[in-house]
């Protein structure tokens, strides 16, 4: 055997047992430093999320899902500073309890037309199932879009492209579940309870007479906050104890101006699990599935910038040997019969120039563009064919190999 | 996606989460740091400074690879200080103990089976360097670039360390293998 078969083998056969008393010697100063850092933590910090959402590099999708499920447990801020009548640990013990959510976000711009999430919980509060409805406004480039989000795989349904995409994706959940660990009550009402007594928020609760009319909390932070300017209103309905709306304004003007709202309807009422699927994608899209092979091509010791033009480079060699699978894989995975529709009607004669390299226009793309130059016949006219923004990026959730986008 | 939530309960001062994490990785940093120092007193000691670290420096810390590659990271530097100390002071090495199913397990020692014990004297054998070069490679799983970076010496120094390390090694095992 091989001297490094051999340790191998030793390494991964290699085991160690550790006694209680052990592993409470290794671990405990830890422990009592984790324990004082807890006590010397002041206020702390609310959880910021949005600044989290916004700083975070992950995709608008996502993104956008995050947003709504902030606000629905972020509810548990307001709970045990509010000084009275309001029940606050029925509030917390519904929120605890909540398995299925619908979710309506509205923009102040776009109201006729919300978005929409329908989120499915396992019993430990692990997200199941997400699905999450995006119109025309939210992203133009894209067009209305719907994505499921199952078991660590994101399908994205472009109506208006007529493209059905299947990604790896962790981040979906993986946002959620930070979310919910932020928005922990226990840990949230503490912060919240510190910014209060710092003055960093004010909250007033209004429970009005009317018992129909849901209990109002508004909470406002004030400027040293790090959401200085901004006010939330929040609808608890007074049966469930549960969070029916949130209403978001920012001051402008000396004036709060009512910039969105969110509204969460059928708790607990179960989504069909058809709702999880996609199974309404017509028959005649395009479908790139991305989670069973390899897309793009490995940037091995390649710098960015060389990765970047020999995956150019090569993509139209593909065309121009018509090798039609070769030229899908390095376009973002699209099938060769949908590669042969697109480009089979042209014969590429060869590549004129490839490059340079240069920033792509859209810094969101996280790509670069590599203006080609190459010479092609059509309709037996020999013409040049001159691309100006041909983006290369790193595929999505696979390090290290880098696509032609642009194509889906 | 578990180890990021961990840690983020560890930011929230969650004693539960600091556990999990020592539960999940024990194994791999303390084979590590036993292989590394030869010595089970010391690798425990090592762990046990890794994660005071870790608990330390929690506030600022941001996990942006795995957290498991990050701890070995730290295993392997302190062990490297541990190893630099331990010659400065001429502190004789005490072999790890033994596993014997049989024999009742003194509660108060870090107990090691036969692989690693054999891995560990193997490793004594060759020069420090050499047996890090190897164990974050293999055990690490990093790159002989990434090693590089992390000690500051360039690819071929890593490189050349590893191979001659591994060379040294096939010796000590064939020289075992006949006896």
């Amino acid at each position: 055997m091989k001297p490094a078969d051999e340790i191998k083998r030793l390494i991964n056969k290699s085991d160690v047992r550790t006694s209680s008393q052990v592993d409470k010697r290794i671990l405990g100063e830890a422990l009592e430093h984790l324990e004082k850092l807890k006590q010397q933590r002041s206020a702390g910090t609310r959880p910021d999320i949005w600044r989290t959402i916004m700083k975070s590099s992950i995709t608008k999708i996502a993104a956008a899902a995050v947003i709504v499920i902030a606000a629905v447990l972020a509810i548990n801020l307001w709970n045990r500073s509010m000084p009275a009548a309001y029940a606050l640990e029925q509030t917390i013990q519904a929120n605890h309890t909540v398995r299925y959510l619908h979710i309506k976000d509205f923009d102040a711009k776009h109201s006729a037309e919300p978005k929409e999430f329908w989120i499915e919980f396992y019993e430990d509060g692990q997200v199941k199932n997400v699905r999450m409805q995006f119109p025309l406004w939210d992203s133009p480039d894209d067009g209305p879009k719907v994505v499921v989000w199952q078991e660590n795989k994101a399908k994205v349904w472009f109506k208006q492209k007529g493209t059905l995409l299947t990604v790896n994706d962790q981040t979906v959940a993986e946002l959620m579940l930070m979310v919910v660990v932020k928005c922990d009550p226990r840990l949230a009402m503490e912060r919240l309870y510190d910014q209060e007594r710092q003055g960093k928020v004010t909250v007033e609760i209004d429970e009005p007479s009317d018992k129909a009319q849901p209990i109002v909390v508004t909470a406002t932070y004030l400027g040293t906050d790090s959401l200085p300017g901004t006010r939330q209103v929040v609808l608890v309905d007074r049966a469930t104890k549960l969070v029916t709306a949130v209403e978001f304004y920012q001051l402008k003007e000396g004036e709060y101006q009512y910039i969105g709202k969110q509204e969460y309807s059928d708790y607990n009422r179960p989504i069909e699990a058809e709702m999880f699927t996609l199974n309404e994608v017509p028959a005649d899209v395009m479908r790139v599935d991305q989670t069973t092979q390899e897309v793009g091509l490995a940037q091995g010791t390649l710098t960015d910038e060389e990765i970047a033009l020999e995956v150019a480079r090569q993509f139209f060699e593909a065309l121009i040997a018509q090798d039609y699978a070769k030229a899908g894989k390095l376009l973002e995975g699209i099938p060769a019969e949908k590669i042969k529709e697109l480009f089979g009607g042209r014969k590429f004669l060869r590549i004129i120039s490839v490059g340079p390299v240069a920033p792509h226009p859209i810094p969101e793309t996280r790509g670069v563009i590599v203006p080609c130059i190459v010479e092609m016949e059509e309709n037996g006219k020999i013409s040049e064919w001159k691309l100006d923004r041909l983006g290369v990026r790193q595929v999505y959730n696979q390090p290290g190999r880098w696509t032609i986008f642009g194509g889906i | 996606m578990e180890d990021k939530l961990l840690v983020w309960r560890c930011k929230r001062g969650s004693r539960d989460a600091l556990s999990r994490i020592y539960e999940k990785y024990k194994r791999d940093l303390l084979t590590l740091a036993i292989a590394l120092s030869n010595d089970a007193s010391t690798a425990e000691d090592v762990v046990h400074d890794v994660f005071v670290g870790f608990v330390e420096a929690i506030e600022k810390f941001r996990l942006t690879g795995s957290l498991k590659g990050y701890l070995l990271t730290c295993v392997a530097n302190r062990a490297r200080n541990a190893n630099k100390a331990r010659h400065r002071h001429s502190v004789g090495l005490d072999l790890p103990e033994p596993v014997s199913p049989d024999a009742d397990e003194p509660p108060w020692s870090i107990v090691c089976n036969e692989e690693l014990q054999q891995l560990s004297c193997a490793m004594a054998q060759l020069a420090y360097d050499q047996r890090e070069a190897i164990m974050l490679h293999f055990q690490a799983a990093m790159t002989f670039r990434a090693i590089a970076m992390q000690q500051g010496i360039s690819v071929n120094t890593v490189k050349s360390r590893y191979r001659y390390g591994l060379d040294k090694l096939r010796s000590i095992l064939d020289s075992e293998s006949k006896k």
